[in-house]
């Protein structure tokens, strides 16, 4: 399959309190068109430094981003963000939400409507244009997330935990939504989430990072027929995936969790 | 009619019927003076046309020192959001003022306006202004983090972050702050006719007592509190259809 989006030796460190965190480092990736690629991890292991990176919102310290053989060196049609907090713009309606990609690109905003209904309609929010964002469940916000990051036209989704805030079962419905909504569209889609099922369920790689700084630990090959419904859960194949992955994960979380506590320690002593 | 509006009715009702009872039962026509007293009392003023043109001298003033606070308030608040360094600078100054109570600077205008609208205005202006400079400020500069970082993963430029997110995310702070202003505003427009003016809604609740015109002073207070409450629901009505996820909770109660 062609590379759609690659890294090579993409490091990340960052100033704090004047001493200098390396997030990332050295990381060589390739993601092929198409692909559903999963990123799980401890907290502190830089799964949303490595989002950020791909999108050019931050910049590398070292190595490159590349999408299509070009360099992505700022935020562009290319390549759309689904944030965890919906992100949605209170004083605009759904549809006017979903517009805003090609809206700030200065597209055509007519084609622009017609493609966000479409894209509404596929994620099942026909009929809810003139709807304001409060008067939305978070799981519609979330739909209207992922519709305005399709409309924006980009090949490449980035999801940062899109799911995290919902509650489970409604985030078991969005999951499945989201494998057919990946399958009808086509997309590159980089995802990431602390859920390990989820990652497995979603996913055709999942990304093993280290805790801080973050390096590719394990890939691990969801070789699990597709589509899948949410029973292939219960699937003993699939608890095989979600066991491998949590014992590579597990020592991670130990580390991450005895880095926290000890940040927490140092704060206090001062 | 909402329910909410009948009770509202009611409540004023009620309070109508004690006023009168106890205007009666005091008699004391130099304080409370009977409902009835006061209306007949508008009506004769209304008809001599003295009340109108108190009025339009009060409303001269008042929108002379409120649009200038409106202008000066969200302009300044525009140029002190845009640059940490303005706003550090003006900051102790905008607190200072803000906190010190500007009417008692009333006869200092005077003395140096005369007693003409200059002084009027200006003291008026003084005492709005900083409700709406210091909610413009707060509404510029909160932004939401996500809607920031949202609008520049698609790309946006500088211009579109401010024009698209940032200035629609204040409104409704600089709405609230124009409503704050409105009822100082109205304060401005008496305190600085008492300390001397010709005419005026304020002038004439001096100018009435001093004649124990008990009926012609509540006359004058009972038409600028409708002002207040009139422009104070209106900014409000306003606030909630441009902010109306703002008052979800309060609603849902």
């Amino acid at each position: 399959m062609a590379t759609k989006l690659a890294t090579r030796g993409l490091g990340k460190s960052f100033q704090k309190d004047g001493k200098a965190i390396e997030a990332l480092r050295g990381l060589d990736l390739d993601i092929a068109r198409g692909e559903f690629v999963s990123i799980v991890g401890a907290s502190g292991c830089g799964k949303t430094t490595f989002l950020r990176l791909i999108n050019g919102l931050i910049k590398p310290t070292s190595g490159t981003v590349t999408l299509d053989g070009a360099d992505v060196s700022a935020p562009g049609a290319n390549i759309a963000f689904v944030f965890q907090q919906d992100g949605l713009f209170p004083w605009r309606n759904v549809l006017d939400n979903t517009v805003i990609g090609p809206e700030l690109q200065r597209k055509d905003m007519n084609e622009a409507r017609r493609t966000a209904s479409s894209f509404l309609n596929l994620v099942g929010l026909r009929g809810f244009e003139k709807h304001f964002p409060h008067e939305l469940s978070g799981g519609m916000k979330q739909r209207v997330n992922m519709a305005r990051a399709l409309t924006a036209g980009a090949d490449v989704l980035l999801m940062d935990e899109p799911f995290a805030a919902l509650d489970a079962q409604t985030r078991e419905i969005m999951q499945a939504e989201l494998t057919r909504i990946w399958r009808e569209t086509g997309k590159t889609i980089l995802f990431v989430t602390h859920q390990i099922d989820e990652a497995v369920f979603l996913s055709d790689r999942v990304l093993v990072f280290t805790v801080r700084p973050g390096r590719l630990k394990e890939e691990v090959t969801i070789d699990l027929p597709r589509p899948r419904e949410l029973t292939l859960k219960r699937a003993p194949q699939f608890a095989n995936y979600v066991d491998h992955i949590w014992q590579s994960i597990e020592q991670e979380v130990r580390e991450s969790i005895r880095l926290e506590t000890e940040a927490t320690l140092a704060i206090a002593k001062r | 009619m909402p329910t909410s509006i009948w009770r509202g009715l009611l409540s004023f009702g009620v309070g109508a019927i004690i006023w009168e009872a106890t205007a009666r039962y005091l008699d004391n026509k130099l304080f409370l003076v009977p409902l009835g007293a006061i209306f007949d009392r508008f009506m004769e003023m209304a008809r001599s046309g003295d009340l109108a043109a108190d009025a339009s001298v009060s409303f001269i003033e008042f929108i002379g020192g409120f649009g200038l606070a409106a202008i000066v308030g969200i302009g300044a608040g525009i140029a002190m959001s845009a640059s940490k360094r303005i706003r550090e600078f003006f900051d102790p100054w905008v607190s200072m003022l803000y906190a010190t109570p500007t009417i008692a600077l009333g006869p200092l205008f005077m003395l140096a306006l005369g007693i003409g609208y200059g002084s009027k205005i200006a003291l008026i202006f003084l005492t709005a202004v900083f409700p709406i400079l210091i909610n413009t400020v707060a509404g510029l500069t909160t932004t939401d983090r996500v809607l920031l970082e949202v609008v520049r993963s698609f790309g946006a430029t500088r211009m579109q972050t401010y024009f698209k997110v940032r200035m629609p995310a204040a409104l409704p702070f600089i709405i609230a702050g124009l409503r704050v202003a409105v009822a100082r505003a109205l304060v401005g427009v008496v305190v600085a006719e008492l300390f001397g003016a010709r005419a005026g809604l304020g002038f004439l609740i001096f100018r009435s007592a001093q004649v124990f015109d008990t009926a012609g002073l509540w006359v004058s207070v009972f038409i600028l509190a409708i002002c207040g409450v009139a422009s104070v629901e209106f900014l409000k009505w306003v606030e909630k259809r441009m902010a109306p996820w703002r008052f979800q909770n309060i609603e849902d109660e």
